[in-house]
């Protein structure tokens, strides 16, 4: 029996309450301020973390709503590696922004006693109208603040020279501290980022680092090893790769070291899967057995006659197999991992060596040489330590992390590794398409700005299915379409359809139908608009008094528009942009400022209804800053901070930052779409349910699978 | 079929430090530590209210293995003990202590974590580049052509360890033995890297400490009964010896993932069989003598042997395995005495913490000076150091010299009550403000006129008292003064009976614990998963 009870409040009260809690823990660990967390697991295990997408798991959140905003923030995290604690303060300030304005619009508004029930469904129109002006925000708008505002300041962590892009140590050690400021403990950050930007530097060959970062993403595990009990000053660098497991037999050499793998037993199988072996003697049993030593012997010789002196094996190898290879001078690992099997043959280009079934004696071409191989002791264990002569762009070598505890250590490791998918994001473009249109060119009310990344493909469930933007990823994102495009912006649609067939009479029907239900979806907006006109006055009092110390930044800055790639089309009101990789800000809540700066502006000079999501967005941004700058005084405390880099922009003068570091523009971008999205999941639920049964388990699916 | 359930939510505490009960347990941690610590600590008995085994020890090893820690910040700080002692063996003790105090004197300043996180680092290389630089004056060169210092080093570590019962004899037998046995894996021809053998440590339980004794070599257990049949063996000259690794005790071996059907009538365990002794007839053949087997040797086959002639061991486990297929490596074996049983596990560990010691003393030829003096002359070298250049910490402007002075200050406080846990017996510790060393008076002194006519000798036994010296309590006010750097060769050279430490375990004692403390201080929150 189902049991259900309905949770009053609107799911954005509810995710106002979580999020602050969530908060409250988080902001104790942002920034360079912030400090540890000590999480322990059901087996004892404890671990240090300042990993806010750890803590959120680690918490094991009951509230439905909580649980969305882990499952927002791990699949942000998945992608980028960074941000989970600044993705719950964003989020919260945005809540709390909504809130302000709707609280305000209650008191002044609703005064008429409706009944409590009603007025829960009209706060739930309410919010699902606010969420579809955050999904056009985060479609359309954002792109054009960065690509035609924004990118005016960023700085890039590569130096051009003659068109080459080279990464200069000084700036990618910038990057990095401040990234790691973040992430480990306060005595730790600048060694784990020193050793991070060696091992970077070690690892990657000219212009290879896509490839690398890649790699070493995939295979971070096996390319680390942690050992307890050292200081954590003791962690360095191998190079090499380091297996973590001993020799089953190891036999010095020198020089290059032929190198053969294999994935069964190179000893022969008394009788194979399906097969019957019959027996009709003692004497032929013994036989049998005799020959299949014989056999694995003569291999082993083959092997030494073909110079191969390290034979790794992905299975456990029979005795025999391990006391001739002693005796043929061939060292055996064994029981190296599927990754490891996958990493080495990644890393020196080698398919598994496949046993010959008849004797015949034929080179072995599948082999390849390393450099050198030994056991490596760290504290009291033994492990396999291999030169290998990398065939890809990737330069082998190994860190070994030491701590006083596993905790320590897994929480560099997990630093590290999200340092790497910081950097794979940061090393990439990243296209900013969008469409512009002159204000005054018809008189509709609708935002003025399509837009389109290529990263935010991944699209936000709507509640119900009356708004419908199953084309969005479509457009513009093949240049080649774009005149298609075009032709459709003087219909002043909203929406724009899918480029793929647009040039079937059936696009243009499916484009009619949609434009006429559009409208209609519209007409509850413009009715709320209309209802809340006092109270966008409100709220433009607030920007006036913010834009008091700003004005307007005059468009022809002085500041260097570095690397943009801007590109008008035909039509002057298609724009495709792309933000080039490599693009950074300083650190201190430089991004969020700035694009506050901008959002005000550009708030003020579109329609009331717009005006009032971007005002939200460019106050809820300040959140960062406010606690980077929460123990600073005097010039460095917030206010100070934030009029001055006001005043900066105002008088198109450089920004004098207080930090030094730099931080990635993508992955800030990234966050922000991010969190926009899940505050739009958040909005559109008008009613959390819960059911008080045991979940049905989803077996039947998986036997329907099988089948 | 598995259990469906929801997980239950985390509890999360915040600010761990702040709360009465933490603050409890480690103050109860740390009366444990500090109670068991140097020559006069108190053994602590740890028994199982349900039964079994009993272990009486001072050792931070044995301790921290019995208890059982529950609170997760306590985990952290016991946890990163026994890191340390499993890595190097010695200065758990130190570490454990030097870590609770440096939590306890932080946590009475108002500072923020972070400032004290910083400068704590800062005080810690002040520390660690001391205790390597040319300057130290606490640290002695070690002449592996002299046995003088290691002799000290290892008495020293048996003194340490009271549980061992030993009387000064046994002590400086025991300290013997470790050292011949340890030199004893040392190889003869030296390359460019020394690879040491192995010394194992064989229980003869039952008879005085001074029968202890090294032999040369491997000893295998055999039954009284094998011994009196191997007796009549013994040749003259070198025995041929064969070893197995495996098993040699005629299990038909795997016949791979297909079906074998076998005949009526036909043993396949005959076959093996048949087989073995076709082995044993070889052996024969080839004029072996012994017959070594890590696993079980087939009754026929031992028998098959025995008939000629040939001595056979079997089940020698892969413990002894490993260095008796070494053959070219140092092996001896230290044959340890004892009428007691917890007695001689304390000892055994004991043993072989000296013998760790001693290794990783090969590789930093270098030893503190022990009985305190070195945490006290530490201490007053950061004093110095933070009062009169406090430049180099405060040049990033980060920090006002107060703050630099007052976590000195709680840092030196720290590691003199170190030194000061030495004294169980509610004596009273000065210190010179020449050397900086340590010196303990003992209770029951009569009230007295000079201090020096208490006390002969400081804490490391390298000074006496006879020198003018100018004296300070440890537990009062200190005023900074400069000590004495550089330790005079023949300070060293004279003497013979000095209480000394390893370098490399107590540097990185010295490190874990700072590093432990910062890790707890910097604790905001505590989430534990009650599932």
């Amino acid at each position: 029996m189902a049991c259900c009870s309905m949770v009053a409040a609107g799911s954005a009260k509810a995710a106002l309450q979580v999020a602050e809690v969530l908060e409250a823990i988080v902001s104790r660990c942002v920034g360079p301020e912030g400090r540890q967390v000590l999480c322990t697991k059901p087996t004892g295990e404890v671990l240090l973390s300042r990993d806010g997408g750890r803590l959120l798991e680690v918490l094991h959140l009951e509230h439905p709503i909580a649980r969305m905003i882990v499952a927002c923030v791990s699949s942000h995290l998945k992608k980028t590696g960074d941000g989970a604690k600044t993705f719950i303060i964003y989020l919260c300030h945005l809540l709390r922004g909504l809130h302000a304005i709707t609280d305000r619009e209650k008191n002044s508004l609703i005064s008429e006693n409706i009944q409590t029930h009603g007025r829960h469904w009209k706060n739930c129109c309410q919010w699902k109208f606010l969420s579809q002006a955050l999904l056009t925000f985060q479609t359309q708008i954002l792109d054009c603040i960065m690509d035609q505002y924004l990118s005016r300041h960023f700085l890039s962590i590569f130096s051009l020279s003659d068109k080459e892009r080279t990464l200069c140590r000084g700036s990618l050690e910038l990057l990095l501290e401040a990234y790691f400021c973040g992430k480990v403990g306060r005595n730790n950050h600048k060694f784990i980022s020193k050793l991070m930007c060696d091992y970077f530097f070690k690892c990657t060959t000219y212009k290879s680092e896509t490839s690398v970062f890649e790699l070493v993403d995939d295979y971070f595990v096996e390319l680390n090893v942690g050992v307890t009990g050292l200081p954590v000053s003791d962690s360095r660098i191998l190079a090499g790769l380091v297996l973590h497991r001993d020799f089953s037999v190891y036999c010095p050499a020198d020089g290059d070291i032929r190198t053969v793998i294999v994935t069964g037993t190179v000893q022969p199988v008394f009788s194979t899967t399906g097969s019957e072996l019959i027996l009709n003697s003692e004497a032929q049993f013994q036989t049998s057995q005799f020959w299949i030593l014989e056999r694995t012997k003569a291999i082993m010789k083959h092997l030494q006659s073909q110079n191969v002196k390290l034979l790794l094996s992905s299975v456990k190898q029979p005795d025999s197999v391990i006391y001739y290879a002693g005796l043929n001078g061939i060292s055996v690992v064994e029981c190296l991992s599927s990754q490891e099997v996958s990493l080495l043959q990644r890393i020196i280009g080698l398919s598994p060596f496949v046993i010959p079934q008849a004797s015949s004696q034929c080179e072995i071409s599948n082999a390849a040489l390393v450099k050198f191989c030994k056991p490596l002791f760290l504290r009291s264990k033994r492990y396999v330590h291999l030169g290998l002569i990398s065939t890809c762009a990737f330069v082998p070598h190994c860190i070994v992390f030491c701590g006083p505890v596993q905790g320590l250590i897994q929480q560099h490791e997990d630093a590290l590794h999200g340092a790497f998918k910081m950097l794979r994001q940061l090393f990439e473009d990243l296209d900013l398409n969008y469409v512009t249109q002159i204000s005054d060119q018809n008189d509709t009310s609708r935002p003025v700005i399509y837009g389109d990344s290529k990263e935010s493909n991944q699209l936000p469930e709507t509640g119900n299915g009356s708004i419908q933007r199953p084309h969005q990823d479509t457009i513009g994102k093949n240049k080649n379409e774009l005149e298609n495009t075009q032709t459709c912006i003087p219909c002043s649609t909203p929406k724009l359809t899918s480029a793929d067939t647009l040039q079937t009479d059936e696009t243009l029907r499916c484009l009619s139908s949609e434009k006429d239900r559009i409208v209609d979806d519209y007409e509850p907006l413009l009715e709320s608009n209309s209802t809340t006109n006092s109270i966008t006055e409100n709220t433009r009092i607030e920007i006036y008094e913010n834009l008091q110390v700003t004005k307007v930044a005059g468009r022809g800055s002085m500041l260097p528009v570095r690397y943009k790639l801007y590109k008008m089309c035909t039509s002057q009101s298609y724009c495709s942009s792309s933000m080039p990789a490599g693009c950074v800000l300083p650190v201190g809540g430089n991004f969020e400022i700035l694009l506050h700066y901008y959002l005000l502006n550009y708030a003020k000079k579109c329609q009331p209804s717009e005006a009032r999501v971007s005002v939200i967005i460019a106050n809820a941004l300040l959140g960062i800053p406010k606690i980077l700058y929460k123990p600073r005084k005097g010039i460095y405390s917030f206010p100070q901070i934030y009029i001055r880099t006001l005043r900066a922009l105002k008088t198109s003068q450089p920004m004098v930052s207080s930090q030094t570091g730099l931080e990635s523009v993508i992955g800030k971008y990234q966050l922000l779409t991010s969190v926009l999205q899940c505050l739009t999941k958040i909005l559109t639920i008008d009613l959390v349910i819960s059911v008080k049964r045991q979940p049905h388990k989803a077996y039947d699916q998986d036997s329907e699978d099988e089948l | 079929m598995s259990r469906f359930e929801a997980k239950k939510p985390s509890l999360c505490t915040s600010e761990p430090l702040m709360s009465e009960g933490v603050r409890a347990t480690l103050s109860v941690l740390k009366g444990i530590v500090t109670s068991c610590y140097g020559p006069s600590g108190r053994l602590k008995q740890l028994h199982n209210g349900l039964g079994g085994y009993v272990c009486t020890s001072s050792q931070s090893s044995a301790l921290l293995h019995h208890l059982s820690v529950t609170h997760p910040v306590l985990k952290i700080l016991t946890t990163s003990v026994q890191n340390h002692v499993s890595c190097f063996s010695d200065c758990g003790l130190f570490t454990a202590i030097l870590c609770c105090n440096l939590i306890e004197n932080v946590q009475r300043i108002a500072l923020t974590p972070t400032t004290v996180i910083s400068l704590n680092k800062h005080l810690l290389s002040l520390c660690t580049s001391y205790l390597k630089s040319e300057a130290c004056g606490c640290r002695i060169p070690v002449d592996f052509s002299r046995t003088q210092v290691l002799l000290c080093l290892v008495r020293s570590i048996l003194t340490s360890k009271p549980a061992c019962m030993l009387t000064r004899k046994e002590i400086d037998h025991i300290s013997a033995l470790i050292l011949q046995a340890f030199l004893l894996t040392i190889p003869e021809n030296i390359n460019d890297h020394i690879i040491l053998g192995t010394s194992i440590i064989v229980p003869l339980k039952g008879q005085r400490v001074v029968d202890s004794t090294v032999l040369p070599g491997i000893l295998i257990e055999v039954s009284e009964v094998q011994l009196t049949r191997l007796l009549p063996a013994k040749k003259s000259g070198a025995l041929k010896v064969a070893v197995f690794c495996t098993t040699l005790s005629g299990d038909v071996s795997d016949t791979g993932e297909g079906t074998v059907v076998v005949s009526y009538g036909i043993s396949l365990e005959n076959a093996v069989l048949d087989q073995l002794i076709n082995l044993g007839r070889q052996l024969v053949s080839d004029h072996i003598d012994l017959v070594l087997c890590q696993k079980v040797i087939h009754p026929s086959l031992k028998q098959f042997l025995s008939v000629h002639r040939v001595i056979a061991i079997d089940r020698i486990g892969v413990t002894l395995m490993a260095p008796l297929s070494k053959v070219t490596a140092t092996i001896c074996s230290l044959l340890l005495c004892n009428r007691n049983d917890t007695i001689w596990d304390e000892l055994k560990l004991t043993c072989q913490t000296a013998l760790h010691v001693l290794q990783l003393t090969i590789k930093e030829p270098w030893v503190l000076l022990g009985g305190g003096c070195t945490e006290t002359h530490l201490a007053a070298y950061i004093r110095h150091k933070t009062h009169n250049e406090p430049e180099s910490i405060l040049k990033d402007g980060e920090y006002t010299q107060t703050e630099l002075l007052l976590i000195a200050e709680a840092f030196c406080r720290a590691l003199e009550s170190v030194a000061g846990s030495l004294e169980h017996d509610g004596g009273e510790i000065l210190t010179d403000m020449k050397y900086g060393h340590f010196w303990s008076v003992q209770a029951d002194a009569p009230s007295v006129v000079n201090w020096p006519d208490l006390f002969s000798q400081c804490g490391c036994g390298l000074y006496n008292s006879q020198e003018e010296f100018s004296w300070s309590f440890l537990r009062s006010t200190h005023h900074p003064f400069v000590p004495q750097t550089c330790l005079p060769h023949e300070a060293v050279g004279s003497a013979s009976n000095l209480t000394v430490d390893c370098l490399t375990a107590k540097l990185s004692g010295l490190q874990a614990a700072v590093e432990t403390a910062s890790l707890i201080l910097d604790l905001s929150y505590v989430i534990e998963d009650k599932n």
